[in-house]
């Protein structure tokens, strides 16, 4: 299974690795610290962004995700600290001349002006003339799937629609950066899901340099080239999305994406190293009854206990099985043939020795 | 049991006694008043022609209209940017400079009109330092034109034209204009673009309030004004005290009303004080669509087109100063403003402690003489007693009806709602000299001229607009959900209404009944009228001292009248905002 993983993720990795020769970090944060009042809101913020990557800041509320973009953006200044774009350091940079285009977390439509104004708008302010714009907002409505709703105010639409707008005009001008704040925070699910493909193909189609904040860690497992998890202001790892899942350094990391299993006492064998915890994944456990034996038992560490709570997820099956004094979650896909556990039933869990990941407390 | 039921069916009747005194004093005098204008029964209109056909009643007309937009420009021209500056300011900073703005407007304004005569004067501050100093040797003009005219209107009108600007601006997006910048509009473009059209309803309502009450404007252009800076207002008086020809006032007073209504039909006013909420932009408006498509427009785009592409390029991750000059401007321009609104009041303060025998600055010794001659005045206690007296009464009517007519209201279509609240709202919109005017008609026909309750019965018409404003402001805010959720546990709607409406909205109620007690103790122009010279309020009794010489005493009532609206607010930040956490932290 693992390695069917990496097997798909082969080429974008290779991709990736181009990219990293290419000199052009678009974006690169230099110990950006920012301070309100006592506050500190960011703190040693480095970071490089290349050339075309979609970049996600995962974090929870008020770790500072907003506060790094806003940055970027040029609306507000690094206390310390340097941001540099192409290689240059934009801190004198006022915000109109970056060149980015910005999706807010409130879309921030001008709501007196119609949507083809609003799509108009950042042309006007490059100095486009008036027919070329004309051209270039029907092609953007017509890729947005909005060709009909050009005079229509942004209040005349729906959530989904609204957001669509927001998107084709932070895209419109061409800037090379584009920036997206929680950008699906307001719609359902559905439409959220639908958004993410949207977005995704935008990016494919653009190639712009994207970084988008979020606190949905699927929408950032989805969308993007690599990802940021912030905490209280600091940087805790960067990583791509598989090797954020299956390699966290971090307790916070492994809980802040997915569900984690934390072997203290149930059994590393031979002891986690000092100032180190042991992490297993739900699905990286098998469940069997007692009397089964397992595969490749060699590299497989096993223990007893009894399953205190099942549950049907769709095709998941997730159990909370009691070991001693723990409870760990076992997830399972569904398949014909595999025993089904009741509450109450002794069972045995197994794993792969090189499944468990050593975390920093 | 069964009224409750009632009004839960029929909330409009809750509106019934505010609308029957209303109605009463204000409304059935003015349509009489109206027929009087058309000479009834013979109906004529030999009033208006007699009125129009003297040369200096028009130009008094003329001047009337002129003097309200002259000083209505201006407050607009001080006042955006100061509503701007603040709406800018950090938290802190603004609040502290809204209550500032929001202070002078709690003082009476025949108190701040004092404070200019004192500062004004030909022996006012201003010119006795300048003498002092030696750069003149007598005395500039400085009373007693129209620019004093245009000061003393402005000083009072201003807090009228800064509070719906604030209102409206701290509704707006911030995060419309940062993104306005960063689609590559500058500063002034993007306010230009962005901020300003969204700002204007608040400028509409702001003009729309300071135009038409600068047009019933009496005290102000009496007190500083020369004798050519008359108004309509002087006139209708001045025909009241001498000729009292009905018909000829009737007809003054609703050409003035008539102007107002224009105005305000054309222009509206939106005193919901509600937010700029996006779905008020159904379509693009048709000024602005016709403005877009005309030639001149778009021949002026297409150049400035080209000078912002060859900008765009080259400014292109330019950098620029730091610029603190502007920040610097703006804040040197507050200052000024705020100096100009609280500075007369302060001085005021101060020099009622002089010692001397006119008021100084700064007191060369220090005494309290002029409050012992305020306070040793029977005829000033008198006044003062009266005042306090018809304050409470007032107070107490106009908030009972008004809190009900309020509540009735806010259960009600948005559109009945906002119809019925410009009708309670006529007698602080319309000028006050033709309201004033009506309802002394009215009294006089019943025999209350003179007379305690006629006093009270006019100044409640006013007091009860204020208080529905502000019970409904807070009402706005309740939360309906709340109501149903007591309901829903069984409370009985007097024990919901009691236990749980009642304790949410009290804050509205105590500022209405604040806003209703102001009102009454600063009323001069109907009082005047409806007293009858035979009940003199505090007001009344400096209006008629400051005609006649100047006082000092006043100066020593100005100070307590000017300090006590810091009462009022201590008043109101301890019921107001105390119990706002508590509200917030159930709404969620
Ligand atoms: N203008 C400000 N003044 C004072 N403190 C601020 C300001 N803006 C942000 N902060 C503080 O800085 C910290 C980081 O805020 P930020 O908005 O970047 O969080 P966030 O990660 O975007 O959170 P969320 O997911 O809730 O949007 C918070 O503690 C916040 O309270
Ligand atoms: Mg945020």
């Amino acid at each position: 299974m693992v390695n069917a993983h990496t097997g798909n993720l082969a080429p974008a990795s290779a991709e990736r690795a181009c990219a990293d020769e290419s000199p052009l970090a678009q974006i690169e944060f230099r110990k950006v610290t920012k301070m309100y009042g006592g506050v500190v809101a960011l703190r040693d913020f480095s970071l490089t962004v290349r050339k075309g990557e979609f970049l996600t800041i995962l974090g929870p509320s008020g770790s500072g995700k907003t506060t790094a973009l806003m940055i970027l953006a040029g609306f507000e200044a690094p206390s310390s600290g340097d941001v540099l774009i192409a290689q240059n350091s934009v801190a004198a940079v006022p915000s109109f001349r970056r060149d980015q285009g910005i999706v807010f977390q409130s879309y921030a439509l001008f709501p007196h002006m119609t949507v083809r104004q609003n799509l108009e708008f950042p042309l006007e302010m490059r100095g486009m003339k008036a027919s070329d714009r004309l051209a270039k907002v029907d092609r953007m409505l017509e890729r947005v799937h909005l060709k009909d709703f050009g005079l229509r105010m942004p209040s005349q639409l729906s959530g989904g629609q609204q957001q669509r707008v927001a998107l084709a005009r932070a895209l419109i001008a061409d800037s090379p950066i584009l920036l997206l704040d929680e950008p699906l925070g307001a719609l359902d699910r559905n439409l959220r899901e639908q958004m993410q493909s949207e977005i995704k193909q935008l990016h494919r189609e653009f190639g712009k340099t994207t970084i988008c904040v979020t606190h949905d860690q699927e929408e950032a497992l989805t969308l993007s080239d690599r990802i940021v998890v912030m905490r209280a202001g600091r940087i805790e790892q960067v990583d791509t999305p598989e090797a954020l899942y299956d390699r966290p350094t971090s307790r916070f990391v492994a809980n802040f994406l997915g569900e984690a299993n934390i072997l203290s006492q149930v059994g590393f064998e031979g002891g986690a190293p000092a100032g180190k915890i042991a992490m297993i994944r739900p699905e990286r456990i098998a469940i069997s009854s007692l009397a089964s034996r397992p595969v490749d038992a060699e590299n497989r560490q096993s223990v007893t206990g009894h399953v205190e709570e099942m549950t049907y997820a769709g095709p998941l099956r997730k159990y909370h099985v009691r070991v001693r004094d723990e409870v760990l979650v076992v997830r399972e896909h569904v398949a014909a043939g595999q025993p089904v556990f009741q509450p109450g039933d002794q069972i045995q869990l197994s794993w792969l020795r090189s499944d468990i990941r050593l975390l920093a407390e | 049991m069964d009224i409750l039921r009632n009004v839960s069916r029929n909330p409009l009747g809750l509106t019934v006694p505010a609308l029957t005194i209303l109605i009463a004093v204000f409304g059935i005098p003015t349509i009489f008043f109206f027929f009087a204008s058309l000479n009834a029964p013979e109906y004529s209109l030999s009033n208006y022609e007699a009125f129009l056909s003297r040369g200096a009643n028009v130009r008094i007309l003329f001047q009337t209209i002129e003097i309200s937009v002259i000083a209505t420009l201006l407050c607009l021209a001080i006042g955006y940017p100061t509503a701007y500056l603040i709406t800018a300011a950090p938290k802190r900073a603004r609040v502290a400079l809204t209550v500032l703005v929001f202070l002078p407007w709690l003082t009476s304004g025949l108190v701040r009109t004092y404070a200019w005569i004192v500062l004004l004067g030909d022996n006012g501050l201003i010119n006795r330092t300048l003498i002092d100093l030696g750069l003149i040797s007598s005395p500039l003009p400085l009373i007693y034109n129209r620019l004093a005219v245009y000061i003393g209107m402005v000083h009072i009108m201003l807090p009228v034209m800064i509070l719906p600007l604030l209102s409206v601006m701290q509704g707006i997006d911030k995060s419309l204009v940062a993104a306005a910048r960063s689609m590559g509009a500058r500063p002034f473009t993007a306010f230009w673009r962005v901020f300003l059209p969204l700002s204007l309803p608040g400028v509409r309502s702001g003009t729309v309030l300071v135009f038409v009450i600068c047009l019933g404007f009496y005290i102000t252009p009496q007190a500083l004004g020369g004798l050519r800076d008359v108004m309509l207002s002087t006139f209708i008086a001045n025909q009241i005290e001498t000729s009292f020809s009905i018909g000829v006032i009737a007809a003054a007073a609703f050409m003035l009303l008539a102007i107002a209504a224009i105005v305000l039909s054309v222009l509206g006013l939106d005193m919901s004080g509600e937010r700029v909420r996006p779905d008020r932009f159904h379509e693009e408006h048709w000024a602005r669509r016709v403005f877009r498509s005309s030639i001149v427009t778009r021949g002026m785009k297409a150049v400035a087109d080209k000078f912002r592409a060859a900008r765009w390029t080259r400014q292109l991750y330019q950098r620029t100063g730091a610029g603190n000059s502007s920040a610097l401007a703006g804040s040197v321009f507050l200052a000024l403003v705020m100096t100009f609104l609280l500075l007369p009041g302060m001085l005021d303060v101060v020099m009622s402690f002089s010692g001397g025998a006119y008021l100084e600055f700064p007191p060369s010794t220090l005494s309290l003489q002029w409050y012992r001659s305020f306070l040793g005045d029977p005829s000033w206690t008198g006044a003062l007693w009266t005042s306090v007296q018809v304050g409470l009464i007032v107070a107490a009517l106009s908030t009972i009806v008004g809190t009900l007519a309020a509540y009735g209201l806010s259960r009600t279509t948005p559109r009945i709602r906002s119809s019925f609240t410009m009708c309670l709202m006529a007698p602080i919109t319309f000028p006050a000299i033709v309201v004033g005017v009506a309802i002394y008609f009215g009294m006089a026909k019943i025999g209350l001229v003179g007379t305690v309750s006629g006093i009270v019965l006019t100044q409640s018409v006013g007091a009860t607009a204020y208080a529905v404003v502000i019970v409904s402001a807070t009402l706005a805010t309740f939360d309906r959900r709340l109501e149903r959720a007591a309901l829903s546990m069984q409370a009985s709607p007097i024990q919901t209404l009691v236990r749980v409406t009642m304790p949410l909205i009290r804050p509205g109620i105590i500022g209405g009944a604040l806003f209703a007690f102001i009102h009454s103790f600063d009323e001069v122009v109907q009082t005047s009228l409806v007293s009858g010279f035979a009940i003199r309020t505090l007001p009344l009794k400096m209006w008629e001292n400051m005609r006649n010489e100047l006082d000092p005493t006043i100066a020593a009532i100005g100070s307590l009248l000017t300090l006590l609206p810091i009462l009022w607010l201590v008043a109101l930040y301890v019921t107001w905002w105390r119990v706002r956490p508590k509200v917030q932290a159930m709404a969620q």
